[in-house]
């Protein structure tokens, strides 16, 4: 059955709904507090059971982690509200509930250090630290400013959000005596398989990971957490299956956020709208502690600057801090976003300080050839894409009518898709058909389609023979996984690559290719691309947003239109569907979606309703228009399930400026700073 | 607490703890793991069935609290092979990606084209706005809602 039919027939096999005999339900005892001295744990299984850390896997790793490790358990201080200090089980998850009450946590509670401007000088958080400066690097190079005719400068910032898929975090995990079978909710197989291990000290031999039907991500499902040690070595001693599943609450906190950046620019230019160059420090909120992921992100912001501008000179200081915050996760787009919003706002501020048109400044400063800029990112000519973008928005109608408390805002971005490591794909023809397993698999983006596709248009053969496998990593080698706006690209070539492979074995064998030959033998191929260099991956996008905004500063989206280079659309359907879906998480980035915590640290949106996730009623219908310029690769695909979240937050937010007349540096925004006449 | 209740067409007596929310009796007790849970604040309908025909958020009620009363779950919705018209056109139009909001939603959707055959597109969005879904951003969830009520004014089952 196609997994679509078992979801909406309510077949679907998510973790929770994985049943083993005699399973134990887990569940955790979390710090109360954001930072405090853990005076006495006393019950149930804590750091004096397993003392271990967490390893650097997942997207962004680096291998290495940071000097200050995340701890599975918090032993003698806690650094974050929600950490885990001791862990309970029992039959069912009322009794695990009960027994919660049994552990005997005591704090002396500390004064947290929550924001990353003031970590840079507040008191290091952690024992043994000089400072809370984890990272500090200037990229590109320093340049004379005298040529300069306008320079403006302005500060931004970025609040944290909570990745919030419906389907919070879960695993199942079955040591069966020599081997731990786990069953979870995951983008990334093979980083939970090797982050068990390397937590654990076990072989990779002995650990096989399944991926579960994954309700969303969206990010925060790729790392290793302290709770899936837990689960693997409660399963150990106990010998019998253990799951935990977190609860909405637990995500907020326990599940890593996105986003939390500050941002200062300073941009120059000449009086005809020329940018010659940026000058910023970018400091980023890394959380407790900090994986590879989090101490890169500044790098990653700083580097994507320019965008889709040809601005040659460039000179960043990118900044990661620790605070007493959840470890710093990625959030769809991870730092794709916040590189757009810090330059776009700053485009807006020149086009206003020029008295220019917001889309002629743009178009002036796009390239007509590759561009490589200071930092080394490289793209592809962005004029002609730009002003077909401008059109097919239909910009120039939207921005004459006239507006009242209406506003209408634009935007251009780069997505820069996460090439790196590649993907794997195992293709296997035994009976007449082909099975196909990836390194990385589908949760929500529909892999079966494009790899089934693909498959049928390099064999020739008929896609009803294709049956696309369940993640496992005991099928397949090695595999990387699915985020950064990578699968279609690295995913689809991978299987390319593989049919092209089981193709060359039935010329080896047979003379020739046919598929009549192909599906009469016995053929298996896997591979694994790692390398991609080529600009055209780098995919251009743009959005409109139009708003109206009352005078008690409620914002009420009415248009928001993307124009996207989506390569050659491997499924347009889904492509669309992404688009549509991203452009929700773009608006309520920026309207609705937040992480608050009060000064002592409390949590103060501990519902996901709090937390801002929002129902159709607060968000607009979408035009999802996008336009297929083939990538060199043999499929012709770009990225794009990040698009929206990068390019609709500054379109929306310039949108309510021109509406308001309030300059707007941070998101999300707080309605009070829109109540009022327009200014 | 001895309960018997009628689910998707059969009686179900059983022992529940008075505790026992009505979504873990559905999940655990009688293993129909179509109905999911996706908060603790009866925010988001992942867990939502019909009780007697109404549309309820199944974590919001004890498992005693449906005695004598009749349940339905998505599992329930389909006559065996054959897909009730909101699920067909949940397919057809896109209405899901990663599934895990898609039995709620379609329970509500059900609940809201009992009432009200022709809804428009306004009306469709106040109606599943108690169910919350992270990966759509709800347009494709509409035109699928839409696509199943002209069917059914169309004569399609
Ligand atoms: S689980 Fe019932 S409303 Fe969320
Ligand atoms: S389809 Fe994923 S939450 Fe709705």
């Amino acid at each position: 059955m196609e997994a679509t039919e078992r979801f909406v027939r309510g077949k679907g096999r998510y973790v929770g709904d994985i049943e083993l005999p005699g399973t134990l339900h887990l569940a955790i005892i979390r710090s109360k507090y954001a930072r405090a001295r853990l005076l006495r744990v006393e019950g149930g299984i804590s750091g004096r059971d397993l003392s271990a850390v967490i390893p650097d896997v997942g997207e962004g790793a680096r291998g290495e982690s940071w000097k200050i490790k995340q701890p599975v358990f918090a032993t003698g201080q806690v650094n974050y509200l929600g950490q885990p200090v001791a862990a309970v089980y029992a039959d069912n998850k009322y009794l695990a509930e009960d027994l919660m009450d049994s552990v005997d946590v005591s704090y002396e509670p500390m004064q947290p250090v929550l924001d990353e401007q003031e970590a840079m000088t507040a008191e290091p958080i952690h024992p043994g630290l000089n400072s809370n400066v984890a990272t500090d690097q200037f990229i590109g190079k320093d340049f004379e400013e005298k040529d300069a005719e306008v320079v403006l400068d302005d500060a931004f910032k970025i609040g944290r959000i909570a990745t919030d898929p419906i389907e919070t975090r879960g695993i199942l995990v079955n040591y069966d005596g020599s081997r731990l079978n786990v069953w979870v909710s995951t983008q990334a197989m093979f980083s939970i398989r090797n982050g068990l291990c390397a937590t654990l000290g076990l072989p990779i031999t002995s650990v096989r990971v399944m991926q579960a039907d994954t309700g969303g991500a969206f990010g925060s499902k790729s790392a290793m957490y302290p709770e899936y040690a837990i689960a693997a070595f409660v399963s150990m001693k106990t010998r019998r299956p253990v799951k935990w599943l977190e609860s909405r609450k637990e995500h907020l906190t326990a599940s890593r956020p996105g986003r939390g950046v500050s941002g200062s620019m300073k941009l120059f230019a000449k009086r005809d709208g020329t940018v010659i160059g940026l000058k910023g420090e970018i400091i980023v909120n890394g959380g407790a502690y900090l994986d590879g992921l989090a101490r890169f992100s500044p790098m990653f912001i700083g580097m994507q600057l320019t965008g889709p501008y040809a601005i040659r000179n460039g000179y960043i200081r990118a900044i990661s801090v620790v605070t007493n915050t959840p470890p710093l996760g990625p959030y769809r787009g991870a730092g794709r976003p916040e590189a757009a919003f810090f330059r776009e706002r700053m485009m807006d501020l020149l086009a206003d300080e020029l008295k220019l048109d917001p889309a002629e400044i743009r178009i002036k400063n796009a390239t007509d050839q590759v561009f490589t800029n200071p930092f080394g990112m490289r793209i592809i000519g962005s004029r002609q894409f730009m002003t077909e973008a401008f059109d097919s928005l239909e910009y120039y109608k939207l921005a004459r009518e006239p507006n009242g408390r209406r506003g209408v805002g634009i935007s251009c971005f780069v997505l820069v898709p996460a090439l790196m490591e590649g993907e794997s794909c195992k293709l296997k023809v035994d009976n007449g058909r082909i099975k196909a397993w990836l390194g990385g698999n589908s949760h929500g983006q529909a892999h079966e389609v494009f790899v089934r596709k693909l498959i049928g248009s390099t064999l020739d053969v008929s896609t009803g023979v294709v049956d696309v496998q369940p993640g496992d990593t005991d099928m397949i080698t090695s595999g990387v996984g699915v985020w950064g706006s990578r699968s279609a690209i690295v995913a689809g070539y991978a299987t390319v690559l593989a049919s092209q492979t089981l193709k060359e074995k039935v010329v080896k064998t047979k003379g020739l290719y046919t598929p009549e030959y192909l599906l009469a033998g016995n053929y298996e191929a896997e591979v694994l691309n790692e390398k991609f260099d080529d600009p055209s991956l780098n995919s251009f996008g743009a959005n409109l947003v139009t708003v109206d905004v009352d005078e008690l500063g409620e914002v009420t989206v009415e248009e928001c239109r993307s124009y996207y280079d989506v390569g050659n659309a491997l499924n347009r359907e889904m492509v669309k569907g992404q688009i549509a879906g991203g452009m929700a998480q773009g608006i309520s980035s920026v309207l609705y979606e937040g992480l608050i915590f009060s000064k002592d640290g409390t949590l103060l949106t501990d519902s996901i309703a709090s937390a801002g996730v929002p129902p159709a009623r607060e968000l607009p219908h979408f035009v999802t228009g996008i336009t297929e310029h083939p990538s060199s690769l043999p499929h012709g695909a770009k990225g794009v399930g990040e698009a929206p979240t990068i390019g609709v937050p500054p379109a929306l937010v310039r949108a309510i400026e021109k509406a308001t007349g309030v300059r707007i540096r941070n998101i999300p925004i707080h309605p009070e700073v829109l109540i009022g006449p327009k200014k | 607490m001895k309960i018997s209740v009628n689910v998707n067409g059969r009686n179900v007596d059983a022992d529940v703890e008075p505790r026992k929310l009505l979504v873990d009796f559905i999940r655990d007790d009688l293993h129909l793991t179509g109905t999911h849970v996706g908060c603790d604040t009866s925010s988001c309908g992942a867990c939502t069935v019909l009780l007697d025909g109404v549309a309820v958020k199944s974590c919001t009620m004890f498992a005693v609290q449906a005695n004598n009363r009749n349940i339905t779950t998505i599992e329930g919705l389909s006559k065996g092979d054959e897909l009730h018209r909101l699920q067909s056109a949940f397919i057809e139009e896109g209405g899901l990606q990663c599934g895990y909001c898609t039995p709620g939603m379609i329970m509500t959707s059900a609940w809201l084209l009992s009432n009200n055959a022709a809804p428009t597109e306004e009306e469709i969005r106040n109606g599943i706005s108690g169910n919350l879904c992270r990966c759509t951003g709800y347009d494709s969830i509409i035109r699928s809602i839409q696509k199943a009520s002209s069917d059914r004014r169309g004569g399609r089952k």
